[in-house]
């Protein structure tokens, strides 16, 4: 396991990416490594307003002469994240990470993964995207959003995928950019096809993994799936963040995952039943 | 001139009044690289109960204005798994263990006191008369005086350990359940639990937790735990008391060791900061040291009354 530190970081830079995300970009004078799939929770402005840290999924980190330099996307959805637009460039904040179990990258062995990113689930995939596209490990991604507004990083993406020779496949809700429809409806034609992937690694909004899962139990795919769940501390000791798991046993999503396969979980995890 | 931090609580000597709270540290070993648990004065573990707990389903938890609120439901492993997986280690890292004890009947507290009590290394326990997550047991204890001193009379006549008792902020007559604790047989009694609170979503016109009602914790209840420690210790002067609720400084603590608490219990604070116990500590000694003080003890019940 990676060491996790709680580190001061100072906000580098902040990238407009659509009308309601960025991209955030810390540089901390430690060295810290990470998994994709890791996460870090964030002190998003100092005080108690929010009160809590937030969990961000990391969607880069690299190693500079001075320390370490990671990327967070952030969607605009309340007050932490609000606090995150506001918050001064140059500025410093506090992050406590890498924290989690992330992708199992080693698992598509000589077979092909697919990415599955819906909205702002992107963040592990784009990191699990350019380590896989680093090793030279062939994947195609799959990213589906709303609008081609919401759709995120697209060239970043195309980049990545282009240098092992895989395809970039888009969807939007509104059919605006890419296939109409949702991005899980291309990947299960592909997989009806036959013997297109061995692995799908996924992240993005609930009734995604679900039809994702799905798919994998009807076809014995390796799903690895990213979870977000409402979390106080990150590490475990809080217990808000529990899923089912297949043994009926409640796990904190920020220790045992926030990636887990889908086989571990509940049949229909996402309808966490009360006791 | 270093400081003394050491603390006699409740049949404990601690070697500093920094607890973590009960629920908000698992138990003792999650956090060894944030905040090793030999370092503080003492470790309350998650409420243990005879059997695994599955707690309430998800959502659990809300943020408010300076707090939060939660409805975890007790998910425990059950003391057996406890004693197997976690006590082992605590006890070679000779930490100071507080078992919180947790049950829906009055045998269920005896039962955990019993099979505690063939293991080595524990140094207290605290019942758990006031969790406002679960449908039996918990707080029908706490607001009842009759029955909670008959509980902790129960648990007494289980164990020649300290017995701490933690009161329910939510009891409707919080000095009798304190007295009746103590009659019982209770060495110390902890305060405050959570408060009974609800959070809403305004758009969908629902309660945000399932459960409707959850415990509501975190600097924003601060006074209101003072305020009871103070009359706890007012009314009941030679009763050792260990504070809680909304510690996140050395200055928090401070106000309830002057309040009349021999030790303090850091919960909430260790989700937004994990190694807030630690820092808790530093500061308490700084203040100290600023102060002048020799030792710590000499704040306790300090308070000048106007």
């Amino acid at each position: 396991m990676i060491a996790r530190r709680d580190m001061r970081v100072r906000l580098a830079a902040r990238r407009e990416l659509s009308p309601t995300c960025f991209l955030l970009e810390l540089v901390t004078e430690a060295r810290f490594e990470a998994q994709p799939g890791q996460f870090g929770m964030l002190a998003c402005r100092p005080g108690r307003d929010p009160f809590l840290r937030r969990p961000y999924s990391l969607a880069a980190v690299a190693a500079r002469d001075d320390g370490t330099a990671c990327e967070l996307l952030v969607k605009e959805v309340g007050t932490g994240s609000r606090a995150l637009r506001e918050a001064a460039v140059g500025g410093e904040l506090q992050l406590l990470a890498p924290l989690g179990r992330g992708f199992d990258l080693a698992a598509p062995k000589g077979g092909r993964a697919a990415l599955v990113a819906g909205g702002i689930g992107l963040p592990p995939l784009l990191f699990a995207a350019e380590r896989l596209a680093a090793a030279g490990r062939p994947f195609d991604l799959f990213l589906g959003a709303a609008t081609a507004a919401e759709l995120l990083l697209v060239e970043r993406c195309q980049r990545a995928v282009a240098a092992v020779g895989g395809e970039l496949v888009l969807a939007t809700d509104d059919g605006s950019r890419g296939e109409r429809g949702v991005i899980t409806e291309p990947l299960a034609r592909r997989v009806a096809a036959g013997g297109a992937y061995t692995t799908v690694l996924a992240c993005g909004p609930t009734p995604m993994l679900a039809a994702l899962t799905r798919l994998a139990q009807s076809s014995r795919l390796d799903l690895q799936l990213s979870l977000e769940e409402p979390m106080a501390c990150g590490v475990g000791v809080c217990l808000g963040c529990v899923v089912e798991r297949a043994d009926g046993r409640r796990v904190p999503t920020c220790q045992e995952g926030p990636v887990f396969r889908a086989n571990e979980l509940a049949e229909r995890w996402w309808e966490c039943p009360s006791t | 001139m270093p400081v003394d931090l050491s603390v006699a609580v409740g049949g404990l000597r601690l070697a500093n009044p920094v607890l973590t709270a009960s629920g908000t540290f698992g138990y003792g070993l999650d956090l060894l690289d944030l905040c090793p648990p030999e370092a503080v004065g003492g470790v309350v573990t998650k409420g243990l109960s005879p059997l695994p707990r599955a707690g309430n389903p998800p959502p659990r938890i809300v943020e408010t204005a300076a707090g939060m609120i939660n409805a975890i439901g007790l998910q425990n492993v059950g003391v057996d798994a406890f004693c197997r997986d976690s006590l082992p280690q605590l006890r070679q890292r000779r930490v100071v263990v507080v078992v919180n004890v947790f049950g829906e009947t009055m045998d269920a507290y005896e039962q955990v006191i019993r099979r505690c009590e063939a293991e080595e290394g524990i140094a207290a326990y605290e019942l758990n008369v006031s969790c406002p997550n679960v449908s039996a047991g918990g707080m029908e204890f706490g607001h009842d005086p009759q029955q909670l001193q008959r509980l902790t009379a129960r648990c007494r006549e289980a164990t020649d350990k300290p017995i701490w008792v933690k009161l329910s902020p939510n009891a409707p007559d919080l000095l009798a359940t304190a007295r009746a604790a103590v009659a019982g047989g209770a060495d110390a009694l902890s305060l405050i639990n959570t408060i009974r609170a609800v959070a809403i979503d305004a758009e969908r016109r629902r309660p945000v937790l399932p459960r409707v009602f959850g415990g509501l914790s975190g600097p924003a209840i601060k006074p209101i735990a003072l305020r009871m420690v103070l009359e706890v210790h007012r009314a009941l002067p030679e009763v050792p008391l260990v504070g809680i609720g909304g510690i996140e400084t050395g200055r928090d603590a401070v106000e309830f060791l002057l309040a009349g608490a021999s030790a303090v219990q850091v919960g909430t604070a260790t989700f937004r900061d994990p190694s807030a116990p630690l820092r808790i500590i530093r500061e308490l000694e700084a203040f100290c040291a600023a102060q002048g003080l020799g030792a710590v003890g000499e704040l306790v019940g300090g308070l000048v009354w106007p």
